[in-house]
């Protein structure tokens, strides 16, 4: 496969673990690249004081404050905080996404009466549902799960719903002529054909996700921490390296719970794998 | 021996039916039988209304006029009675090729031990014992469809349809298909009715040969194919074999007239099959 700098030697006793081989390989390296290029800059910006960019603060200082972060309880506390809005709304999403998606799907009655709803909500920022959701809401937690719903939630149904419609009539006739009944239909032709869709719904809502769960906590940063509280807050005290560092921190969790729903749909869809 | 046993297989009877889309007719008065344990091959141009004829065949629609009888009784909807083996794959993506046979068995609740047994012997039958754990898209088309026969055949249905299941192989991999399938059929000798537009694949298959005119579909034509059994390649190359394709041909090439006035792809079909009648 690849032959990077890093692949395993002819030696079979020092063979690198595959997962090293696969992180390390000349793909990756040039990846490497780019991102040292990327710090000197920014070193170089803050050295000839750049206009405009006069008040970055420089890479060492962001590296001294991730280190000073990690080494906190606080900043594990704003990372925990986020996962766990992330999880709750998100969960609730899918759950009550995930039916209704089917139904609108399989039923055209249902999909009638509901459908025109979707169409008006459907457009509507996320982000702007941030004050009707504050004043409805009787705690800031429920807030924020409420925002954080509102991101995926839409994304789900529509794709689930097409994901139905998109079920092959030859498979459905195949099920009915082998015997299979409706619930049988439904559970092991149905469910596992629009599996594809329902992943993908959350894949991308997973995006919007973090979008809508930063500017919830920024709002709300006066009681709630998370992430992008933490941020929200270095900002009015004027920490610049802890802004850097909350951006950071907030796409290295981005970028892990796609991965976490990569894992997942991998799991669940073995079907998918090309071998 | 086998478990697939020589049970009492079925017989249709279609009488009078006709069927219309928005008011164009697909069938009229479309009557014919497929006999009990023998291989019934409907042909006719593309366009002709085979599909519809086995849609209703199968229970998928239903037609207003005239009857599908199963041994004497109506069809009300699709079943395990009769099995539907698609021209595109319809294998289920999801499952294994032994989760895709043994489908069937499932849904009839069958007890597990006599499943598996079932699903082993028909899976070495169709040559895929080894591939039960793989998934149907990392089959070659050859094995897909063997995998799709012994889906069909574990269910031990009265009737066996076959709607053009070897379309889209390879040459060599059809001729394989054709061979191993008329094979399993000599062997276990159930109720069979194939469609396609295959002359060639239609002589070699069948014991009776049904020619469809073109629209609004009907039997012009039924010819006994008395080609001795069991059938193998060299079968094509005696002198009755060549004789009954040619009065098929014939037949074909009026109605395949008919269509190509009509602009369809059936003429486009049939000048493919004259070019292979002159290579031969």
């Amino acid at each position: 496969m690849a032959s990077g700098i890093l692949t395993a030697p002819s030696n079979p006793r020092r063979k690198a673990h595959p997962w090293l081989r696969q992180s390390f390989n000349r793909h990756t390296l040039r990846g490497a690249v780019t991102l040292v290029v990327f710090v000197i800059l920014w070193a170089l910006v803050v050295a000839f004081k750049v206009p405009y960019l006069r008040l970055l603060p420089p890479p060492r200082d962001v590296a001294v404050s991730l280190l000073q972060s990690v080494a906190s309880a606080g900043y594990w506390a704003n990372w925990w905080i986020s996962m766990v809005h992330i999880a709750v709304g998100f969960v609730a999403a899918v759950v009550v996404g995930v039916p209704l998606g089917l139904a609108m799907g399989i039923n055209r009655t249902v999909r009638r009466f509901v459908f025109p709803i979707f169409e008006v909500l459907r457009p509507v920022p996320p982000i702007a549902w941030i004050p009707l959701a504050i004043i409805f809401w009787p705690t800031v937690s429920l807030t924020i799960y409420f925002l954080v719903f509102t991101g995926p939630f839409f994304i789900i149904v529509l794709n689930v719903m097409d994901g139905v419609r998109e079920v092959s009539q030859n498979h459905v006739r195949a099920a009915l002529s082998l015997g299979a009944k409706p619930r049988d239909v439904f559970w092991r032709i149905m469910l596992p054909a629009t599996l594809p869709y329902v992943m993908t719904g959350m894949a991308v809502g997973m995006g919007v996700t973090w979008n809508v769960l930063i500017a919830a906590e920024m709002v709300t940063s006066a009681t709630e921490s998370g992430l992008g509280s933490m941020t929200w807050t270095a900002y009015t005290n004027g920490i610049l390296p802890v802004i850097v560092v909350g951006m950071l921190s907030i796409g290295v969790a981005g970028y892990l719970s796609s991965a976490l729903l990569r894992l997942l749909g991998e799991r669940l869809m073995p079907w998918q794998r090309r071998i | 021996m086998s478990v697939i046993t020589k049970r009492i297989f079925g017989e249709f009877q279609v009488r009078g039916l006709s069927h219309s889309y928005g008011g164009v007719p697909v069938l009229e008065d479309c009557t014919l039988d497929v006999p009990r344990g023998k291989l019934t091959v409907l042909v006719g141009p593309s366009g002709c209304g085979k599909t519809t004829l086995i849609n209703i065949l199968a229970g998928y629609e239903t037609s207003t006029v005239g009857q599908v009888l199963l041994d004497e009784r109506p069809v009300a909807g699709p079943g395990p009675d009769r099995l539907v083996v698609f021209q595109e794959m319809a294998l289920f993506p999801w499952m294994t090729v032994e989760e895709n046979v043994n489908f069937g068995c499932r849904a009839s609740g069958m007890p597990a031990g006599e499943m598996r047994s079932r699903v082993a012997s028909v899976l070495a039958k169709v040559g895929l014992a080894d591939f039960r754990s793989k998934y149907p898209s990392q089959l070659s088309g050859g094995m897909q469809r063997r995998a799709e026969l012994a889906r069909a055949m574990v269910n031990d249905p009265k009737v066996m349809i076959l709607d053009e299941p070897f379309r889209g192989l390879d040459a060599m991999t059809r001729s394989m298909m054709q061979e191993f399938y008329v094979g399993l059929f000599e062997e276990v000798g159930r109720t069979n009715l194939f469609v396609t537009h295959d002359l060639e694949e239609a002589v070699f298959l069948a014991d009776r040969l049904l020619i469809m005119t073109y629209r609004p579909g009907k039997i012009r034509e039924v010819i006994d194919v008395d080609l001795p059994r069991p059938r193998t390649f060299q079968v094509m190359a005696t002198p009755r074999y060549n004789e009954i394709r040619q009065h098929a041909l014939e037949l074909l090439y009026e109605e395949a007239s008919k269509a190509f006035a009509a602009g369809s792809q059936a003429a486009f079909d049939l000048v493919d099959g004259f070019a292979k009648a002159a290579g031969r």
